[in-house]
């Protein structure tokens, strides 16, 4: 598996937040995916979207209560097609199966297509380990590898590099004149790809879905990258999540309308490609041989808490990034790993572990506007809650994610604020500090108006009023009035 | 060259494999309670519902037509609606010899016996090449034929009033290529192949997946429009690894 940096959230947070070039390039996100989106739920109208939401979330969660049956199911299929069907427990599993096929088909070079399990695998290195020279063809990926970085975003890997970024890379890399013009550095790239193509071995896809009663692999794609990498080599392996599979081939309809609309906003991609088995024998061209690697690795972790297990119908549309309010300021890169965003924030604890990645699920505002665009409906703020919860109730000292003192501050809070006896005392303390404000200069938190506090007396609380205001403590609290007059007010 | 040295899988058995599964589930070795309704369909009902379809498209196909039409525009072809097979000829002409191109592939497919190209566009100056694989041309010869040329023309299987999109599945007298290495793809399209939605497509895929006994072909490909990247900046760019200019030719 890639490098794993979640721990390093907040010091990756502050570092992208600083960055103006990140700003303009995540500015760039928000005004271009989210705005698209909108434009096809109004034109699809949104009750027919909510329709098509529904349909979607039934065909998923009855797919993934009934994993092991469909999966069973496709391996029939991918079989009788004359593929064979790999299942992987974990990421060195799958490396090593792809690895062994390379190397006993005697594969030199091969030709990826956008696949973020792979990314999640960490392949490209192994297999490179063992002689076989791997090229990334979608453009987006090919500016990240040819960078030595990983993807900033699920649908578009390289949005935090700019033109100048990339015409420097190219400049560097494939020692051709600097050019910042993007449709030169396009053609570019069909050039030096498309020879690879021609001499490739083996291509490699990832899948957006796997349809269980026919054993055909589905990639969805604009460049034409998928569709070569499937088509021109002699060996063609996909690799993807078990959670793809879905039942029947008339259940793809709903998924090609929701994810591209929910992507990029397009009402279609320019390709969708659907691959059963190798060529047959009388077949102009396709590939000899058909692998489909499924991995698991970690994935049984999310099946197996049913707080956690919507996490799995993701079709990886990226929309909940598109309208983060943290993402959009934090970027992908940040997150430290392979899926970023709120269902990063999510999925990732689950599959590197909570422990290295504690600091994620805090990763939100709870605004619930990632649950909002979902096409799958997967309540997104609720699971990054229970993840919350387990941080902070966990008995292993590791897994917390408050230091001790706030664990301290917040168990005196709830004892404060359930009893009325308690908390009356309290606000009556409180207001005696606010008056005594104006005599002991320390506390002069206050606005002017006094309705605010801009600073919290004392380092620790402090902290939290930096970036919030709190409101004072009114004259009055609504029971100080209920019990002084509403409660006699019969009327 | 190589040959699959088994038919076994690699990694962790299927057994083991779905135990795990069924572990995390916390679900006993038993299929759904009930099994999902779409896979219990019979031939029979499929047909049924293929019968409709038919009907439905005969009923609306003039304004099917225009709403192909509509559609591959806005997906990005560029739409020609030929009045008749010489004018069909005459727009395919007009566009080889814009392309500039010495070399143009073809399908083999029926369509072609109706739009007859090869003798206008060879008096164009043009080899045409029809890609077909026999004793003489094998598959590397017709690869590197593609490879060389400024324009692939195809026909269609299917085409999707609703997306605008061309469906192909390549077989035999249908490379997977033609409409994708040349820099220019130009698809004929014949009023027999509408059909209205993606729901239309995948009932008769399933029906004739299921009426050739658990066979569908190796591939299927939706195209709508040309290639494109929008990775650098988020500028669209058309013409990445596909082709930059595509033309449908809806005959009919």
């Amino acid at each position: 598996m890639p490098e794993i940096k979640t721990q390093d959230f907040s010091a990756a947070s502050i570092a992208a937040i600083n960055d103006p070039k990140l700003r303009r390039a995540l500015d760039r996100v928000a005004s271009g995916f989210e705005v698209a989106r909108l434009d096809r739920v109004a034109e699809a109208t949104p009750e027919v979207w909510e329709d098509w939401r529904q349909q979607a979330r039934d065909i998923k969660e009855h797919t993934i209560e009934h994993l092991d049956y469909y999966l069973d199911l496709l391996y029939t299929n991918v079989t009788a097609a004359g593929g064979h069907l790999h299942f992987a427990k974990d990421a060195d599993q799958a490396n090593e199966i792809v690895a062994h096929i390379a190397q006993t088909r005697g594969v030199k070079v091969a030709t990826k297509s956008k696949s973020m399990v792979s990314e999640e695998l960490g392949l490209n290195p192994v297999l490179e380990a063992v002689g076989v020279e791997v090229w990334e063809t979608d453009l987006g990926e090919y500016i990240i590898q040819l960078a030595e970085e990983t993807p900033s975003h699920l649908v578009a890997p390289a949005l935090h590099k700019s033109k100048e970024d990339v015409a420097e890379l190219f400049s560097e890399k494939l020692g051709i004149p600097y050019d910042e013009d993007i449709y030169h550095m396009a053609a570019t790239a069909r050039e030096v790809l498309r020879d690879k193509f021609m001499e490739a071995d083996l291509g490699i896809s990832g899948a957006n879905f796997i349809v269980a009663e026919t054993g055909t692999l589905v990639i969805i794609t604009n460049e034409g990258n998928g569709r070569l990498s499937t088509s021109a080599p002699r060996i063609h392996i996909g690799i993807t999540g078990m959670e793809k599979v879905i039942p029947s081939m008339q259940d793809l309809s709903i998924f090609l309308r929701l994810l591209p609309q929910s992507a990029t906003g397009q009402r279609i991609t320019s390709y969708v490609s659907m691959i059963t088995g190798p060529r047959r024998s009388d077949d102009e061209d396709g590939p000899e041989e058909f692998h489909l690697v499924l991995v698991d690795n970690g994935r049984s972790n999310m099946l197996a808490d049913p707080a956690l297990r919507e996490a799995l119908y993701c079709i990886r549309c990226g929309a909940c990034l598109n309208i983060c309010p943290i993402y959009a300021r934090v970027g992908g890169h940040a997150y430290g790993w392979v899926y970023p965003g709120p269902i990063g924030a999510v999925v990732t604890p689950m599959l590197v572990g909570l422990k290295r990645a504690k600091e994620l699920p805090q990763a939100s505002s709870l605004c619930g506007a990632c649950r909002e665009v979902c096409p799958i409906k997967i309540d997104i703020p609720r699971m990054l809650l229970d993840l919350r919860k387990k941080t902070a109730e966990s008995p292993d000292k590791n897994l917390r994610s408050a230091p001790r003192i706030e664990r301290v501050l917040a168990s005196l809070y709830v004892r404060l604020m359930s009893g009325p006896k308690l908390l009356g005392m309290a606000i009556r303390f409180g207001r005696l500090l606010q008056k005594t404000e104006r005599i002991i200069p320390f506390f002069s938190p206050m606005t002017k108006d006094g309705k605010w506090i801009r600073k919290a007396p004392l380092p620790l609380l402090s902290r939290w009023t930096r970036s919030r205001d709190l409101p004072t403590l009114p004259k009055q609290t609504f029971h100080d009035i209920w019990n002084k007059e509403l409660s006699r007010d019969d009327s | 060259m190589t040959t699959p040295d088994s038919l076994d899988s690699l990694g962790t058995p299927k057994a083991e494999f779905l135990a795990m599964v069924r572990q995390a589930l916390g679900r006993e070795d038993i299929p759904p309670a009930e099994l999902y309704p779409r896979l219990t369909d019979t031939v029979a009902e499929l047909e049924d519902q293929a019968t409709q379809i038919r009907q439905r498209l005969e009923e609306s196909l003039p304004a099917l037509l225009d709403k192909l039409a509509d559609m591959a525009a806005k997906g990005g072809w560029n739409v020609h609606r030929a009045t008749g097979t010489e004018d069909a000829v005459g727009y395919i002409e007009s566009i080889v010899r814009d392309s500039g191109t010495a070399n143009v592939v073809r399908s083999a497919q029926d369509v072609f016996d109706q739009v007859p190209v090869d003798s206008a566009l060879t008096n164009l100056g043009a080899k045409v090449t029809v890609v077909l694989r026999d004793d003489e041309t094998p598959r590397e010869v017709l690869r590197e034929e593609i490879r060389q040329s400024g324009v692939g023309i195809t026909g269609a299987d299917y085409a999707l009033a609703g997306t605008g999109s061309l469906i192909i599945l390549p077989r035999k007298g249908l490379s997977r290529l033609v409409s994708l290495v040349p820099p220019v793809h130009i698809a004929l399209v014949r009023a027999q192949d509408l059909l209205e939605t993606m729901d239309d497509l995948f009932l008769l895929r399933r029906l004739e997946y299921h009426q050739r006994g658990g066979e569908m072909g190796s591939y299927l490909n939706f195209i709508t429009g040309p290639s494109r990247t929008a990775d650098i900046e988020m500028t669209i760019v058309e013409g990445v690894h596909g082709p930059k200019e595509v033309h449908m030719v809806i005959l009919g």
